[in-house]
């Protein structure tokens, strides 16, 4: 007996603002045994409780905060260039408050 | 019709300097050849007809043409990581690595197509189409960075870059008979590189020889205020290192990897790929090093494609979280935000992301962090340190790249299991450990080509070169270019 369910399946994909096809649902769900059998891999190691993650490449880094001056940025007609909606010199976007 | 585009970036220095050559008819040849190779194997996103030219000067670079996988940003030139997600984005700014290369007096052609944002090994998940190997165009070139193999391994250019997270670099290089090359984490800037996952992410490029791979990343890199995790290589050279003196050197491959004994009813295409390995092992002998057989824990082993897929998806998932559609790329339809943003994200991935981005939802829910994030993270550590113990005895780890040639594109779903899934992903340990890793093609199965990793410790990348550049010296694979099977 899976674990896993179309409703589940949707409800990691919404988490995620995505929308999933039945055919999509299907693809995933039929794996989704599959998968975690396969990354439960990673809990045969034994004794690992007391690793510390591992979550950088290199564990030298050596940060420095950068002096706070004032460099070239991007230029704001460039950048407007880019955007579907402009006002004027403003980036016209979806409200998101006050909609009630 | 390729005249010029087929040689190294020396001998193309030495007839551009010499005026024997311009860098138009370079770009023309170029131009010509990427419309050549776009209608056999699809390599690209965009093709740049009228590129920004520079001046020919003491530059190894300049003047001549070179590819950028689809996931560097390049101001006012299209952008999409191959995905419809992105389909009208042109970025107003470009990538450090872009900058560098064009501070060097590079020219940009072409952007290579790509497995969307990285996220495939197969080179069929472009908002493009597939991409197809020219070696054979019933098969894959692999993934992700399959335009840029496709391309360098055509003669279009010299050199393309590449993006490499789990072996992204290393093996359509190793599936198109050329050099793939991914430095130690850090060496070259991050900073506008699309992120997949960003602790396993790096930049790197393919050329059809090593020296030509040293050159082009001593161009790439360098110390970026706008990526915290590169760091100062001012005092490495990577082209003036290669002295071809390797004597001495020590050399280690893994016996659960490369014993044939391994596999239970081997193919006759692995065992030659094994037999193969075995020679180059045999060459390296010759050139003075010395090969030693050593073993590590199979359950470490067997964990590396688990540990790679848990993190890369767990971390896909939050870096991507930015593809709303609002920002950049086209705005989805919808009453409020969040409809907008879902019509936005559901219509441009592809089903495959999608079920990485599930994946690694279901991963990073609450009651699963512990046991598979946060576990994936802490075998990853183990994998390392196995890794780094090795390079205290031993200058690199040599191993053969997949478990033969490329794959037949009618068989390009992900495999998450099989006999040879160890062959199939050792190279993320690369990734796992930000080690300097280098691919060289080492042979032929029935007419296509294969090829070997070696793999050293990180900010020792001058040894991994010297390494690969004395075995590409006593092998005929340098500088070849991609002779259609029939």
């Amino acid at each position: 007996m899976s674990n896993f369910t179309k409703e589940l399946v949707d409800k990691y994909a919404e988490d995620l603002l995505i929308g999933l096809t039945s055919e999509e649902n299907k693809m995933v769900l039929d794996e989704m045994d599959v998968i975690d059998s396969f990354i439960n891999k990673i809990n045969l190691i034994p004794n690992i409780e007391n690793v510390t993650p591992m979550t950088h490449c290199l564990d030298d880094f050596v940060v420095t905060l950068r002096s706070d001056e004032v460099t070239e940025s991007i230029n704001i007609e460039d950048l407007l260039s880019n955007c579907d909606l402009v006002d004027a010199r403003e980036i016209e976007v979806p409200k998101v408050v006050g909609n009630e | 019709m390729n005249k010029y585009m087929s040689m190294s970036i020396e001998k193309l220095h030495e007839l551009l300097i010499n005026n024997k050559v311009t860098s138009d008819e370079l770009i023309a040849e170029s131009l010509n050849m990427s419309k050549i190779v776009e209608e056999k194997c699809n390599a690209f996103a965009t093709i740049i007809n009228e590129p920004e030219k520079h001046d020919v000067q003491n530059n190894l670079l300049s003047g001549i043409p070179y590819g950028v996988k689809d996931n560097y940003s390049t101001k006012g030139v299209l952008s999409t990581a191959s995905s419809n997600t992105l389909k009208d984005y042109v970025p107003f700014f470009d990538a450090t690595a872009i900058t560098n290369l064009k501070k060097a007096g590079a020219v940009m052609v072409n952007k290579t197509a790509m497995d969307e944002f990285g996220m495939g090994g197969t080179g069929t998940t472009a908002s493009t189409g597939i991409i197809k190997n020219p070696w054979d165009t019933s098969r894959m070139c692999s993934g992700s960075s399959s335009g840029s193999a496709a391309a360098v391994a055509s003669g279009v250019y010299p050199y393309a870059l590449g993006s490499d997270t789990g072996d992204s670099i290393r093996k359509p290089a190793a599936y198109c008979g050329i050099v793939g090359y991914k430095p130690t984490y850090g060496m070259i800037s991050r900073y506008g590189l699309f992120p997949f996952a960003s602790s396993l992410d790096h930049c790197g490029v393919l050329t059809r020889n090593v020296r030509d791979a040293a050159i082009v990343v001593d161009a790439m890199k360098g110390k970026d205020n706008l990526d915290m995790t590169s760091w100062d290589s001012s005092n490495i050279n990577l082209l003036n290192s290669i002295n071809y003196k390797v004597e001495g050197k020590k050399l280690c491959y893994i016996k659960e990897i490369c014993d044939i004994n391994n596999y239970q009813s081997p193919s006759d295409e692995l065992k030659e790929h094994l037999n193969i390995f075995n020679k180059t092992l045999e060459l390296c002998k010759k050139l003075g090093m010395s090969v030693t057989e050593i073993s590590v824990d199979k359950s470490l082993l067997d964990a590396v494609a688990a540990t790679y897929i848990v993190i890369s998806c767990a971390e896909a998932t939050s870096n991507m979280s930015n593809l709303t559609g609002i920002i950049f790329g086209p705005r989805g339809n919808g009453d409020n935000v969040n409809e907008m943003m879902k019509h936005h994200r559901t219509n441009g991935f592809s089903p495959l992301i999608k079920r990485r981005f599930v994946i690694g939802s279901y991963v990073l829910q609450k009651e699963n962090q512990e046991k598979y994030f946060k576990n994936a993270q802490r075998v990853r550590r183990l994998i390392v340190d196995v890794w780094k113990n090795l390079f205290k005895e031993y200058d690199a780890v040599i191993l053969p790249v997949g478990s033969g040639v490329a794959k037949k594109l009618n068989n390009e779903t992900e495999i998450l299991a099989s006999d040879t899934s160890i062959l199939e992903e050792h190279l993320q340990i690369g990734n796992f450990g930000g080690f300097p890793s280098i691919t060289i093609p080492n042979g032929f199965i029935n007419n296509l080509p294969v090829g070997i990793n070696i793999t050293g410790n990180c900010y020792l990348d001058e040894t991994v070169l010297n390494i690969a550049a004395s075995l590409e010296n006593e092998m005929n694979y340098k500088n070849q270019i991609a002779k259609e099977v029939k």
